[in-house]
C-alpha cells in the first residue's frame, strides 16, 4: 500500500472509534488495519484510552443491587450447565484388553425404546420446569423494579396529597431560558419535591444546588444533577423551614461538585414568595 | 499529578489484569471485585447512552456476562482491560438503543442467596482496588477540567450518542470548520490526559 494510501487511512481512526464511518469505510478500514498497520493500531490504542477517559466524568451509581445476584445467579445457572474454564473429565483410557462382545438379549429394543421413551419424558419435564422457573425470576425482578418505583412515587404522591402542600414556580432569571421549575412541600413535615423542566444538564465538575432564604441568608437545601430527560423530578428533600412565611425565596444555582455552603455561581431559577 | 496520575492508572490497569486472569480461569470471587469496581460507571454510561435505567442495568449485566464468557478475547496489545471494558459497553448500549422499540431482552435470575453470600465475602477483600479507581477516577476529573464547555459537550454527543460532525454543526448551529477543529482539541486534551500522554514530560 502507498504512503499517501496509508495516510488517508489513518485520518480514518477517529471517525472509527467515535463509529461515524459508514458501513463500506469502516469495512474498508478494517481490512486495513488486518494488513498490519501498526501506525493504525497505535493510534487506535491511544483513542480508545482516550476515550474511555469520558465516562469517568459522569457521576457514578452504583447498579440497583439486584442486578449483582442477577448476574452471578446466571453464572450459577450456566456453571451447572457447563462447568467453564475447568478441563473436561479426562476420558477414562481404553483398556488395552477389549472387553469380551456381549451378544444383546433378545427383545432388547423394549429395552432402548422404554429407555429412550424416558429419556424424552424427563427433557420435556426439564424444559417445562426450566421455562416455568424463568418467567418467575422474570416476573420477580420486574416486581421488585415496580416496588421502587411505586415507593419512589407513594414518596412524592404522599407530599402532593399532603392535607396542607405549598407549590411555587421557579422561573429562569436568564432572558431566552425555556427552563423552569416547580416546588412542592408539605409545611409540616418540611418535606418537599421538586421537579425541573429543560434545565441544561450540569457540566462534569459542577452540580445544581437548590437554595431555601429566610431572614436574607441563603440555606442549603440539596444538591442534584439532571439527566438527558426533559423534566427531572428530585423527591424528597428536607427544607430547614417548612412555614411559608419564613420562606423568602427558593433558588437554584450551579456550584461545584459536591456543593458550598452559600451560593458562588450565578442563579439559574428562582422563585420567591412574596 | 500526571505522574500520580499515571501511577495510579497503571496500578488500577495491573490489578483489571490480575483480575481477568482469575476471570479466565472462573474465578467468580475476581468478577465480583471487577464489578464493585466499574459497575458504578457503567451503569451512569449506559444510562446516557440508552437514557433507560432498566436498558442500562441490561446493559451492565451483559457487560459481565461478556467478560465471564469472553474475557480470552481480550488482547492487552489493543490496550487496557477498561478500555477493552468500556468500548464493550458502549457497542452493548449503542446495540440496545438501535433496539430501543424491540422486545427488551429477558432476564434470569433465581435468587440464589449461596452466591450472593459468597460475592459479598470478595466485596470486603476488594474494597482496596475498588478505592483506589475512585481515586484515580478524581484525578482524571481533574486533568480534564481545562476541557472548554464546547470540546466537552461535543465530545459527548459525538461518543454518546453517535452524532455526525455535520449533524453537530447543524444542531448547535456553528460551523463545520469549527466542529471540527473544537473536536481535534477536545480528543488531543483526553489523549494528553490518558496514560500513554502523561508518560511524556
Amino acid at each position: 500500500m502507498k504512503t499517501e494510501e496509508r495516510h488517508a487511512q489513518h485520518e480514518l481512526c477517529i471517525p472509527y472509534v467515535f463509529g461515524r464511518l459508514n458501513p463500506g469505510n469502516r469495512k474498508q478500514f478494517e481490512a486495513h488495519l488486518e494488513t498490519g498497520c501498526e501506525q493504525c493500531k497505535r493510534e487506535l490504542s491511544d483513542l480508545y484510552e482516550a476515550t474511555a477517559l469520558l465516562p469517568l466524568l459522569l457521576k457514578q451509581e452504583a447498579p440497583p443491587s439486584g442486578l449483582r445476584q442477577r448476574l452471578f445467579s446466571r453464572l450459577s445457572t450456566k456453571r451447572t450447565e457447563q462447568p467453564r474454564g475447568a478441563k473436561p473429565a479426562p476420558t477414562p483410557q481404553r483398556e488395552a484388553v477389549e472387553a469380551p462382545v456381549t451378544k444383546a438379549p433378545p427383545h432388547s429394543w423394549y429395552l432402548y425404546a422404554s429407555m429412550v421413551m424416558g429419556a424424552l419424558m424427563i427433557v420435556g419435564l426439564l424444559l417445562f420446569l426450566n421455562d416455568q422457573l424463568r418467567t418467575t425470576s422474570e416476573l420477580e425482578k420486574k416486581l421488585s423494579d415496580l416496588q421502587v418505583q411505586v415507593q419512589q412515587k407513594q414518596d412524592i404522591l404522599g407530599i402532593l396529597q399532603a392535607y396542607s402542600v405549598e407549590m411555587l414556580q421557579l422561573v429562569s432569571v436568564e432572558a431566552g431560558s425555556e427552563a423552569s421549575g416547580k416546588i412542592f412541600w408539605e409545611p409540616e413535615k418540611r418535606r418537599a419535591v421538586l421537579q425541573v423542566v429543560n434545565l441544561p444538564a450540569q457540566p462534569v465538575d459542577k452540580q445544581y444546588q437548590l437554595w431555601l432564604m429566610k431572614d436574607k441568608k441563603y440555606f442549603r437545601v440539596s444538591e442534584f444533577d439532571v439527566n438527558t430527560e426533559k423534566s427531572n423530578v428530585f423527591a424528597v428533600m428536607t427544607l430547614p423551614v417548612g412555614d411559608k412565611k419564613e420562606i423568602e425565596e427558593f433558588a437554584i444555582t450551579l456550584e461545584p461538585r459536591g456543593g458550598s455552603t452559600q451560593p458562588s455561581g450565578v442563579i439559574q431559577l428562582r422563585g420567591a414568595t412574596k | 499529578m500526571q505522574q500520580n496520575t499515571l501511577a495510579q492508572r497503571q496500578q488500577c490497569d495491573r490489578e483489571d489484569a490480575d483480575l481477568l486472569r482469575r476471570i479466565q480461569r472462573a474465578d467468580q470471587r475476581a468478577l465480583a471485585t471487577l464489578y464493585d469496581r466499574y459497575a458504578p460507571v457503567f451503569y451512569p454510561f449506559g444510562l446516557r447512552i440508552t437514557g433507560s435505567h432498566e436498558v442500562a442495568e441490561d446493559v451492565v449485566h451483559d457487560v459481565f456476562l461478556h467478560v465471564w464468557e469472553k474475557g480470552n478475547s481480550y488482547s492487552p496489545q489493543s490496550g487496557s482491560v477498561y478500555a477493552w471494558l468500556i468500548a464493550t459497553c458502549r457497542t452493548k448500549a449503542l446495540e440496545k438503543t438501535r433496539a430501543t422499540n424491540q422486545k427488551r431482552k429477558g432476564s434470569n435470575a433465581d435468587g440464589s442467596q449461596q452466591q450472593a453470600a459468597m460475592v459479598s465475602e470478595e466485596k470486603q477483600s476488594g474494597q482496596e482496588i475498588i478505592l483506589a479507581f475512585k481515586g484515580y477516577t478524581e484525578e482524571v476529573r481533574n486533568s480534564l477540567k481545562n476541557l472548554s464547555k464546547l470540546e466537552l459537550r461535543l465530545l459527548e454527543l459525538s461518543y454518546y450518542e453517535g452524532q455526525s460532525q455535520s449533524d453537530l454543526a447543524r444542531m448547535l448551529r456553528i460551523p463545520l470548520g469549527t466542529i471540527k477543529a473544537k473536536m481535534r482539541r477536545g480528543i488531543q486534551k483526553l489523549r494528553q490526559a490518558s496514560a500513554q500522554e502523561g508518560k511524556q514530560p
